[in-house]
């Protein structure tokens, strides 16, 4: 436990050295910036995609720079010969993520309120958050090992979005018939979007508890049978040291 | 301390077994050499006796268990220098040394070290910032950190200057004075003969010899005398075997020349890698 501590500690200073703190930051303002523009009432309408995005896209990139410098400069090597666990290793990944998305919650809240008076319902957003950022950091990991540079996971992003996305356009253009619509829940963005609307908007009880459930359980499937089994993998590729 | 019974071992990717069946031992106390040409599996091996190489074949032993029932509580002892120096290059010498120092239960201070490998100035320096000879310091001294039991080592003073190799040989000569076993690879063969109790050459995989440096002296040297006189204005040289330098002809020769050099024909290890690799290379 202590050494899961110290990774996310270690974690959160090098998000800070190598600048990527600053990158996220610059996104936020970017958000702040483009909530001026909007109306209060416009506003509740916007500001889910902006978690959303936050705790999906966000999560992808910042997950997949931090284990691409790590693969790049070795030091993943270095860790991993040290008494670290496989386990603690990814989870202190999952830990800072859920912990960036929190402080993102803060700031972005903060900003709406104090700019515009936008309250919605934090108790439904809280936990929202930290469950799409945990199954999008094990993700994230996931898409990772299929990269082999920043750039190639940027492109892995792009397919996974694309995927995922396509049926919910479908389904809008009612290419895809309402009834199948329904099931489109099982898409972690759609699952991840309908739990974070949640804050502003009336969502069946229902489809929270599944949601919740289902992305908890496909994060636990994913980390047990894909993530966890594959790290020795990752770690042994490439090991030019 | 460290027993290898046939280890062989192929990279996922690879068709061809890059460790084709080595046995070793690597006794409690010893530093213990593994020497062999370039691409033989000298870090190969290295990164199988860490476990960060997975499915191998074959036995290892550490301390009387088989490694593989280790937990990661197995990496409390040991400390590790890679081939190539790793450290987050944003973070300071100190920055990395701490976060890696948190890592383990049992440590040392890293005052002492840091000014023995004269980096104590510059502590507070990016570490990607650093040259070369100081990053393979910071490296060696961050495979201290644990004060582990065993320390593995693959080229370590590879890349410094002869100052700071003098230093790292006497600290891995005085960790070796504690109790503590080292398994190291180097091509520097001076280093290897000074350092290193015993030795193993690997040569495509498969071990070729195994002895102390003083053996192998002695198995591959030409137990002879060359001498080397002025004749008439000329150079001549002759070699004795041991056993005739005590015949009549051997002292007359030294009594009635002009003698320029007198050699024991004894190698050094440098030849003796050149003949045990070479020879491998050939046959
Ligand atoms: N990650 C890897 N994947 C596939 N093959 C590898 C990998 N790493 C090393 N090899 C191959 O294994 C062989 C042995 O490599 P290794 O690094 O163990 O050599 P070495 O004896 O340490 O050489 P050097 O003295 O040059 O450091 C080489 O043929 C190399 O190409
Ligand atoms: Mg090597």
């Amino acid at each position: 436990m202590d050494r899961l501590l110290v990774l996310v500690k270690g974690e959160f200073n090098r998000l800070n050295k190598y600048n990527l703190f600053t990158a996220h930051f610059v996104v936020l303002m970017v958000w702040v910036g483009l909530a001026w523009f909007f109306e209060a009432a416009e506003l509740k309408a916007f500001v889910p995609f902006i978690f959303l995005m936050d705790a999906t896209m966000m999560t992808i990139l910042l997950v997949g720079a931090t284990l691409f410098y790590e693969k790049q400069e070795h030091t993943i090597n270095s860790i991993m010969v040290s008494p670290v666990t496989g386990d603690q290793y990814l989870l202190s990944k999952v830990v800072v993520n859920v912990l960036n998305s929190f402080v993102t919650v803060v700031f972005i809240s903060a900003a709406l309120y104090f700019m515009k008076g936008v309250v919605y319902n934090y108790f439904l957003l809280v936990p929202a958050v930290v469950v799409v950022a945990a199954s999008h950091t094990i993700i994230g990991i996931w898409l990772s090992y299929h990269a082999k540079s920043f750039s190639s996971l940027l492109v892995n992003y792009i397919i996974y979005v694309f995927v995922f996305l396509l049926p919910t356009v479908l389904a809008m253009l009612g290419i895809i018939g309402e009834a199948a619509a329904r099931f489109l829940i099982v898409l972690p963005p759609d699952t991840a979007n309908i739990l974070i609307s949640a804050m502003v908007r009336e969502v069946d009880p229902w489809r929270l508890v599944f949601g919740y459930a289902y992305l908890i359980l496909l994060s636990v499937v994913l980390y047990r049978y894909i993530v966890r089994p594959w790290f020795d993998w990752y770690v042994m590729r490439e090991v030019g040291v | 301390m460290i027993k290898v019974r046939n280890l062989r071992y192929k990279y996922p990717n690879n068709r061809e077994y890059t460790i084709k069946g080595i046995d070793f031992e690597i006794r409690e106390g010893e530093i213990f050499g593994f020497l062999g040409p370039s691409a033989a599996g000298k870090s190969t091996t290295q990164k199988i006796l860490i476990r960060l190489l997975k499915g191998y074949e074959g036995e290892i032993e550490y301390n009387g268990k088989s490694l593989l029932s280790y937990r990661d509580d197995f990496y409390e002892d040991i400390g590790v220098c890679f081939e190539m120096p790793i450290s987050f290059s944003k973070l300071t010498a100190m920055e990395n040394l701490e976060f890696f120092k948190k890592l383990y239960r049992r440590t040392v201070d890293v005052e002492p070290l840091l000014k023995r490998m004269g980096l104590w100035e510059d502590r507070d320096k990016k570490a990607g910032e650093y040259s070369k000879g100081m990053k393979i310091r910071l490296n060696f001294i961050r495979a201290m950190l644990n004060n582990p039991r065993v320390l593995f080592l693959d080229e370590p003073t590879n890349g410094l200057d002869p100052v700071n190799a003098r230093i790292m040989k006497d600290m891995i000569l005085e960790f070796k004075e504690r109790g503590g076993t080292v398994f190291l690879t180097s091509h520097i063969m001076s280093d290897v003969d000074e350092l290193c109790d015993r030795v193993a050459f690997i040569v495509d995989g498969l071990l070729r010899e195994e002895d102390s440096p003083r053996n192998l002296k002695l198995k591959y040297g030409k137990r002879t005398v060359k001498v080397e006189y002025k004749e008439n204005g000329n150079l001549v040289a002759r070699e004795f075997g041991m056993a005739e330098i005590r015949t009549p002809a051997f002292f007359e020769l030294l009594q009635s020349k002009e003698i320029e050099t007198i050699h024991s024909g004894e190698t050094t290890l440098e030849d003796i890698f050149i003949q045990v690799t070479g020879v491998a290379l050939r046959g």
